[in-house]
């Protein structure tokens, strides 16, 4: 494992800190490590201060550990992790909370539990390591950034950040304020020292829905990472258009595959050649699934395969996303219409901000595809759903235009940023 | 539901596809370029409109050919 960069800088919404001040504070605060002799721990937070201080205080005394917001600790979490052998550490009381668990067999130092609530929406404890979320190990030459960070604590994508500002030098975080993530971003915005971001499309069409065009097109942006959820050509475009000086790269990444493909150059899907069998993180597609081999990975298979249940569509020399499998086609009398190919070409439209498809069932058809949308601000909401209606009309087969509309307000964005 | 409130509900679907609206019962769906996928959107908006699904006679389903027929299917369906 690399050294920790100690001079690297979080900055919180109260004030800015260094890994340093804060393992001072979380020994200060929570003693020696041996209290958690023989115990999976996992640190129950109130803030991302106090999640930081949890961070480095487990990495450094080789702690079994993970870190969880209170707020998601409901009964039925708490039971989850009883039944992992897990205990539960209140951060700001200092205390075990309920029953002291004892990890047994299971403990294994320096291991990383990893929250994610996936597509059932039960909290799943995925084990990792530092080595496996520093995925930016490989990356030779980074230049100096700060970026802004606005991830739930505990996430993959959180941990991923943290370990990138927790190992690579000159790499600054910002930390996001989740009670209003669209204000601590302006926030952030404003001060200028914002250089670079990782987040989800969704992350960023709320963004500008919410924070003046000017002062996102005023920041110094010069890299930018997008993840989590299906990156469409409408988005990539956008911010192109509005950070011309900026790296966009998406990022495929699960936190069981672990970080595998990054794309740079601008488009949706990935090129067709990352299925190379001789390169060093493996991406395989085995009927329109997508399976990789990554370093990064915590799961997979006896040759290395990690089966990630996503499906993708070989157009030309690329692939493209056309999200889970089991749950994505809209079967629209024997007819197969996929929402992802349909909300990309919403997104295109200059007028729609997001748009989500799913299926209604309906007579005589099975299911038709209807969409929920957010248009820009200023848009005709009352030609919206008859000229959406005709442009789907120009670009779709008939079975995939969206039979029913509905036009919210905001984007709707879960606290995994995704929508 | 009124008969005249269905033909609405026809005629938003025909106007949003930027077909012409229909004035004539007694035209054939086929002729009027009303499709089963419009059907199909007919009932699911009428539902939406209701608040309850729909039984539907799956053979006076298969004997529609005019717009009368459509008519008296949701008539006789939302009764």
């Amino acid at each position: 494992m690399p050294d920790v960069a100690h001079n690297n800088t979080i900055t919180f919404p109260d004030g800015q800190s260094s890994w340093t001040a804060l393992l001072k504070n979380a020994d200060a605060r929570i003693g020696a490590p041996d209290r958690f002799d023989g115990q999976r721990v996992v640190f129950v937070v109130d803030s991302m201060q106090q999640a930081f201080g949890a961070i480095i205080y487990g990495l450094t005394h080789g702690l079994d550990y993970g870190v969880v917001e209170r707020h998601r600790v409901s009964p039925e979490v708490a039971g989850r992790f009883a039944e992992n052998g897990v205990a539960l550490f209140d951060w700001a009381a200092v205390t075990v909370m309920g029953d002291a668990q004892h990890a047994g067999d299971t403990l294994e130092p320096g291991r990383v539990t990893v929250l994610t609530s996936g597509t059932t929406g039960l909290l799943k404890l995925i084990p990792h390591s530092w080595d496996t979320l520093n995925t930016f190990d490989r990356v030779a030459e980074l230049p100096a950034n700060t970026w802004f960070l606005p991830y739930q604590i505990g996430s993959y994508a959180w941990f991923q950040m943290v370990a990138l500002g927790l190992f690579k030098p000159g790499q600054n975080l910002v930390c996001g304020d989740f009670n209003d993530l669209a204000a601590s971003f302006e926030t952030a915005l404003r001060s200028g020292q914002i250089t670079a971001i990782s987040s989800t499309p969704t992350f960023w069409r709320h963004a500008l829905m919410n924070i003046g065009f000017d002062l996102i097109q005023s920041a110094p942006l010069t890299s930018i990472s997008m993840g989590g959820e299906i990156v469409d050509q409408a988005i990539l475009d956008e911010l192109g258009g509005i950070f011309p000086q900026a790296k966009i790269r998406h990022i495929y990444a699960s936190s069981e595959a672990g970080a595998a493909i990054v794309v740079t150059d601008g488009k949706a899907g990935f090129d067709a050649k990352l299925t190379d069998p001789a390169r060093a993180i493996g991406v395989k597609v085995e009927e329109d699934r997508l399976y990789i081999r990554s370093p990064y990975s915590n799961k997979a298979d006896a040759s290395g395969w990690v089966d990630t249940g996503d499906l993708v569509e070989r157009r030309g020399d690329r692939f493209l996303f056309c999200g889970r499998a089991g749950n994505t086609m809209i079967n629209v009398g024997g007819q197969k219409a996929f929402p992802p190919d349909i909300e990309a070409y919403l997104n295109a439209h200059p007028n729609v901000v997001w748009s989500q498809v799913t299926a209604r069932r309906a007579p005589l058809m099975g299911n038709l595809p209807v969409a929920k949308v957010v248009l820009t601000k200023g848009a005709d909401t009352t030609t919206a759903e008859r000229d959406l209606t005709e442009y789907c009309s120009k670009g779709l087969a008939e079975y995939a235009v969206p039979r029913m509309w509905e036009f919210l307000d905001s984007v709707p964005m879960r606290a995994s940023l995704k929508s | 539901m009124e008969r005249q409130e269905i033909l609405d509900t026809m005629n938003l679907v025909m106007t949003n596809k930027g077909r012409e609206p229909i004035t004539d019962e007694t035209v054939a769906t086929r002729d009027a370029n009303f499709r089963s996928l419009d059907f199909s959107e007919v009932a699911l908006r009428i539902e939406t409109k209701l608040g309850r699904e729909l039984t539907f006679d799956a053979a006076a389903m298969r004997n529609i050919d005019t717009v009368k027929d459509v008519l008296d299917f949701f008539e006789k369906a939302t009764a």
